[in-house]
């Protein structure tokens, strides 16, 4: 009996023990014995802010958001506390930026540049900027996007743009005037001009198919019901495209001239030396301009629910 | 329709049996609250019986818990670090750990082991009173068998899953410490910070609440189980079936509950 | 013999239906009733019991459980345990079922002779066991 009650007596003093001594670590952890430091953010939107979201400096929590208010111009104050032990990495240059990362919660993250700096006092009130990740994706994708088709294209074209390069270095070129080259071949500026302004066209289209497509897109996400409706947007759309598939039509003719001109120019470059760049920067805009118009027609013929009759459109 | 009129009743039988047994243990537990707050309860020989529970239910099988707790929550620290690793989310991996390991899993675990261990044995040895008489000479001798046979259970019950699930809560917090960080003080503000974040006073009562109903499951369920025994020798096993069976649903009640006010 | 088993609370019975805590020693069997019903504390309630066991000349069954003693042993236990509850009858049930290792009249009539109790003793049994208490104070 006297071993037994030992033995509960050890085991209760030391369990009492370990759980007292967690209890006064976790009171010491969520600063029960100390001040509390407060601080003001001012920012101009509360998006994502909320009651809790931490305050994280060098990936280490060292406050939290207590609460968020309107002051009297409409600006959003947050006001956030940390533990006084904390307080020593806020300096006077510290920056506090709104981190949302597209993975875990939104936090706001504080760099100190030089933590020689003086100490940022109590109460004061400092600017929260805004680094949100999330309104950054669309552009993102749309870059990555453009350099797919880049490198897609150049891999695609490799052969022919390095030979057509090639072929322009070994290039002289004695013709001058407004329209360099192309006037000495097609033999008149008027005709040289029809070209430019083929391509001049060309870019406008496909920006304005930039954005019809952007439209289709919603329409096609929103309702697709409503797209199909007899007399809504579908017949009206369906017309409008058709039209763009005849301009298109007219533009790949033109380019295809322009092509076979770029074609036979590389071929007679090989005497000419001083119309190189105006050959070098045609070709340029007229790759660029094909490459365009190429993603576009891709987009609407994958995008094209009706008519598959109709003759694809297609591009040199 | 015979068949009909007959799942009806078979289905109104059950209820009703289940609202028996359901009023049989609240029953007990508001006797057994009602006798705490007597003071005549709380004599040394009372006192004496619950240290014996306490020994029996918690120290005895300290050292066998202990390793078990440890290799459990070496297992699941490991796994939970690998795969945050692999997913690039170790920031939330210390957390993780924290919350399953001593938040759930080491209390539930330690309210399965005492139930195994503890319950199992209460619910066979109140059966077998029951059915060799002892009960009933322990009535004729005007000896209320509650203070020194249910109470102290009931006590020792609550006290040895409170303790050992914080026992083992701390072990696994050291483990996970040194998983984390090493053998060295680096990273103890971070693993503060964490601490002070998921344990605030809340969630601190209501682990230790937990325990205790835990606690009171595994032995009140059991010592009700085995007064209903009837008195065949034969019924014991089927006591300690039923008991356990219904043990068993209440823990698992009593973590839902807790997880669903926990995130819900 | 259902009219044993409605007998009065404040009849002390020692029977065969009425068996001692299994898991507690002969001592501590009896020093339940001083320890619960009588609110003393544990040394003054293992006293008592000592001193009836002492008086029933059996001082060294006190740390023997159930399964380890001799029905005699056994009965002297459940006669302490019925004696230290204090009324003033004591009804022993069909003593043929717990003695059946020692000539038991003789053996209780002994055991009432050592104890110096005041109440009566009253032994129930079977018509046909008669002939075993030729000098018996109670019959049935």
């Amino acid at each position: 009996m006297k071993t037994l009650h030992f033995k509960v007596g050890l085991f209760a003093a030391a369990t009492l023990l370990l759980g007292a001594l967690f209890v006064l670590y976790i009171l010491h952890a969520r600063g029960f014995f100390e001040d509390t430091y407060r601080l003001q953010l001012a920012a101009s939107t509360a998006d994502g802010v909320a009651p809790g979201v931490p305050l994280v400096f060098s990936g280490i929590e060292i406050g939290r958001v207590s609460t968020l208010g309107l002051n009297d111009n409409g600006g959003i104050i947050i006001h956030a506390e940390l533990l006084a032990r904390n307080s020593k990495w806020l300096k006077e240059n510290s920056t506090f930026t709104l981190d949302k990362p597209i993975v875990g919660g939104a936090k706001i993250r504080i760099d100190s540049p030089n933590l020689d700096a003086p100490a940022l006092p109590e109460n004061s009130t400092m600017l929260l900027l805004t680094s949100d990740v999330t309104k950054e994706i669309p552009i993102l994708v749309e870059r990555i996007k453009a350099i797919l088709v880049n490198v897609e294209h150049l891999t695609r074209k490799d052969g022919e743009v390095n030979g057509t390069l090639a072929n322009l270095q070994t290039m002289t070129g004695r013709m001058t005037g407004e329209y360099g080259m192309l006037e000495a071949i097609l033999g008149s500026p008027e005709k040289a001009r029809g070209v430019t302004d083929t391509l001049e066209k060309t870019r406008a289209l496909i920006t304005k198919l930039d954005s019809l497509a952007l439209k289709m897109d919603g329409m096609a996400a929103k309702a697709d019901t409503w797209l199909f409706a007899p007399d809504g947007v579908a017949l009206q759309t369906r017309e409008a495209l058709a039209q763009v598939k005849l301009i298109l039509a007219d533009a790949q003719s033109s380019l295809k001239k322009a092509d076979a001109l770029m074609t036979n120019a590389v071929a007679i470059s090989a005497d000419v030396k001083e119309g190189t760049q105006d050959i070098v920067k045609l070709r340029a805009e007229i790759d660029d301009t094909v490459r365009k118009a190429n993603a576009m027609i891709n987009e609407i013929n994958k995008k094209w629910p009706f008519a598959p009759d109709d003759p694809e459109v297609k591009l040199p | 329709m015979n068949f009909l009129v007959a799942s009806i009743e078979s289905l109104g039988a059950k209820v009703t049996g289940w609202f028996t047994v359901g009023y049989d243990i609240f029953a007990f537990l508001f006797r057994s609250i009602l006798l705490l707050l007597d003071r005549a309860t709380w004599n040394r020989a009372t006192y004496d019986v619950v240290i014996k529970q306490v020994y029996f239910t918690a120290v005895q099988i300290l050292p066998v818990f202990l390793g078990y707790a440890l290799v459990i929550s070496w297992l699941i620290i490991t796994i939970i670090l690998t795969t945050a690793r692999d997913f690039g989310l170790t920031a939330f991996a210390s957390e993780m750990t924290i919350r399953v390991l001593v938040l759930e899993l080491l209390p539930f675990l330690t309210a399965l082991f005492i139930a195994l261990r503890s319950g199992s044995a209460i619910n066979t040895e109140v059966a077998l009173m029951k059915v060799n008489n002892e009960l009933d000479a322990l009535a004729h001798c005007k000896v209320p068998p509650m203070q020194f046979e249910f109470l102290p259970r009931l006590i020792g019950g609550v006290v040895s899953v409170i303790t050992l699930a914080g026992l083992a809560g701390l072990l696994a917090l050291l483990l996970s410490y040194l998983s984390i960080y090493g053998l060295s003080m680096a990273g103890f503000d971070a693993f503060t910070q964490i601490l002070a974040k998921i344990f605030n006073l809340i969630i601190l009562f209501g682990l230790i609440a937990k325990c205790a109903l835990f606690g009171l499951a595994v032995t009140l369920i059991p010592i009700t189980a085995g007064l209903e025994t009837p008195k065949k020798l034969f019924m014991v096993p089927v006591s300690v079936l039923r008991g356990m069976m219904r043990v068993f649903f209440a823990i698992v009640a009593i973590e839902v509950v807790s997880l669903a006010l926990k995130y819900i | 013999m259902a009219a044993v088993a409605a007998l009065p609370d404040d009849v002390a019975r020692v029977a065969l239906d009425l068996p001692l805590r299994a898991n507690l020693t002969a001592l501590d069997n009896i020093a339940l009733i001083p320890l619960y019903q009588r609110h003393f504390n544990a040394a003054e309630s293992a006293r008592q019991a000592q001193t009836m066991l002492d008086r029933l000349g059996h001082a060294g069954i006190a740390p023997l459980r159930d399964p380890d003693m001799t029905p005699a042993q056994r009965f002297v236990t459940k006669l302490a345990r019925a004696l230290i509850l204090g009324r003033s009858r004591l009804v022993i049930d069909r003593p043929g079922a717990m003695l059946y290792d020692v000539p038991y009249p003789d053996f209780i009539r002994q055991l009432a002779e050592q104890t110096q109790s005041t109440g009566t003793w009253e032994i129930y049994d079977f018509s046909w066991n008669q002939l075993l208490y030729s000098q018996a104070p109670d019959q049935e």
